[in-house]
């Protein structure tokens, strides 16, 4: 049972390459929580600029009838990685996470093992 | 001949309702008490905001469902352990406290709801308001501290919210009125969440009632309403006029309700002009 910020700590500390993380609400593109990100990057901006991205994708989904559900989406920069994960909870929590990797010292596939780590660790 | 050079009077504009009357938040009371680091309760129009050392704690609002309404309604907590753990808070340990050590929530997830629901009803609490608000000093919600927030972090996401309801549709009456469905042209697909949402429009229930209902946040209703009122598929029922001019609000409802997709459509484009 870890608490948000925990959580949050756990993402910047254990993920190799890991430069800013964030939890956010999809619907108001609110950030409930946001770690790292420095100067170079506000997280609250990005936070709510990519409810857009996960929202495209979700109504995209129940379009075409799709029954799966989403766990993460990628986004590759010419330097960094963008990586959402979408929590599951009781009947959809309506929260992702949201994680920026610098991708010269990130390692994709161990990254997403451990962000669905943490999440799992939420217990939301 | 003489020469008139005063300026011409202004054209008449519409003042527009997003309108903030000054920059630098959205409550001055709220901000000095927050300098002041108070504690207490801060008592406005449409809600109530917990202050703990100028801090927000926690925030209650008749306009939106609470916090036990969040957790009880999608079966995260059964509301026989909620309404224990309320009735056996007291002021050094808090019903947050109880239902953690208790073991019948798990932290994130109460955090995550409490700041969920705090966002939520800090909305409409510092709505702009016809009264001045009213500061009770040393008043602390049985609750306990679960995540304090900090009052600009508070402010800056009530105005962002406003702003982010306003680029959606612009017009704010679908925030409080009785909703009645109206038939678009050419409806987009909607989402699931959306579809439950409309099934239950019926042209007395109002955005807070269906948020109860839902068991979902006010200010996402909102965001899924304003989508809606954008579609062409849900509109403000017309106020009843006053009585004595024959109209009645099933009258009005008759009228809001139009096939002719032609009258439809003109009138979305004045509602979307007069909102400007």
């Amino acid at each position: 049972m870890a608490n948000t910020e925990t959580c949050l700590k756990e993402a910047l500390a254990s993920i190799e390459g890991a430069t800013g993380v964030a939890l956010v609400d999809y619907t108001s593109g609110m950030a409930l929580g946001t770690l790292g990100g420095g100067k170079s990057l506000d997280l609250t901006v990005a936070a709510a600029g990519n409810t857009d991205v996960v929202r495209a994708k979700m109504r995209t989904m129940e379009h075409l009838g799709l029954k799966g559900q989403i766990e993460d989406i990628l986004i590759t920069l010419t330097d960094q990685y963008h990586l959402i994960r979408l929590l599951s909870g009781r009947g959809g929590s309506g929260l992702f996470l949201y994680l920026v990797l610098d991708s010269k010292r990130a390692n994709l596939a161990m990254a997403r093992h451990q962000l669905k780590k943490i999440e799992e660790s939420l217990e939301v | 001949m003489t020469v008139v050079d005063a300026p011409p009077p202004r054209l008449p504009v519409r003042p527009r309702p997003s309108a903030e009357p000054a920059r630098g938040g959205v409550s001055p009371m709220l901000t000095r008490l927050a300098a002041e680091r108070a504690t207490g309760a801060l008592i406005r129009e449409h809600g109530t905001l917990y202050l703990a050392e100028g801090r927000v704690v926690h925030a209650e609002s008749p306009l939106t469902p609470g916090l036990d309404v969040l957790l009880t309604a999608h079966g995260t907590l059964k509301a026989e352990v909620w309404h224990n753990a309320v009735a056996r808070a007291d002021e050094r340990h808090g019903a947050a406290r109880l239902l953690l050590s208790g073991g019948h929530l798990a932290e994130g997830a109460l955090e995550l709801c409490h700041l969920g629901a705090l966002y939520d009803a800090a909305y409409f609490a510092l709505a702009p308001s016809s009264t001045p608000g009213r500061f009770r000093c040393g008043i602390a919600h049985r609750l306990g501290p679960v995540l304090p927030v900090a009052v600009a972090d508070l402010e800056r996401e009530v105005l962002r919210r406003r702003e982010l309801l306003r680029r959606i549709w612009p017009d704010a009456r679908p925030d409080s009125a009785p909703l009645v469905r109206t038939h678009a042209t050419a409806a987009p697909g909607l989402t699931l969440r959306q579809r439950t949402l409309l099934e239950r429009i019926d042209g007395t229930r109002t955005a807070t009632d269906l948020a109860r209902e839902l068991g979902r946040q006010a200010f996402h209703t909102l965001v899924d309403i304003r989508r809606l009122a954008a579609a062409g598929l849900v509109a403000p029922r017309d106020a009843p006029g006053p009585a004595g001019d024959g109209e009645t609000p099933a009258f009005a409802e008759q009228s809001a309700y139009t096939t002719d997709p032609h009258i439809t459509l003109l009138k979305r484009l004045r509602d979307a002009l007069e909102a400007l």
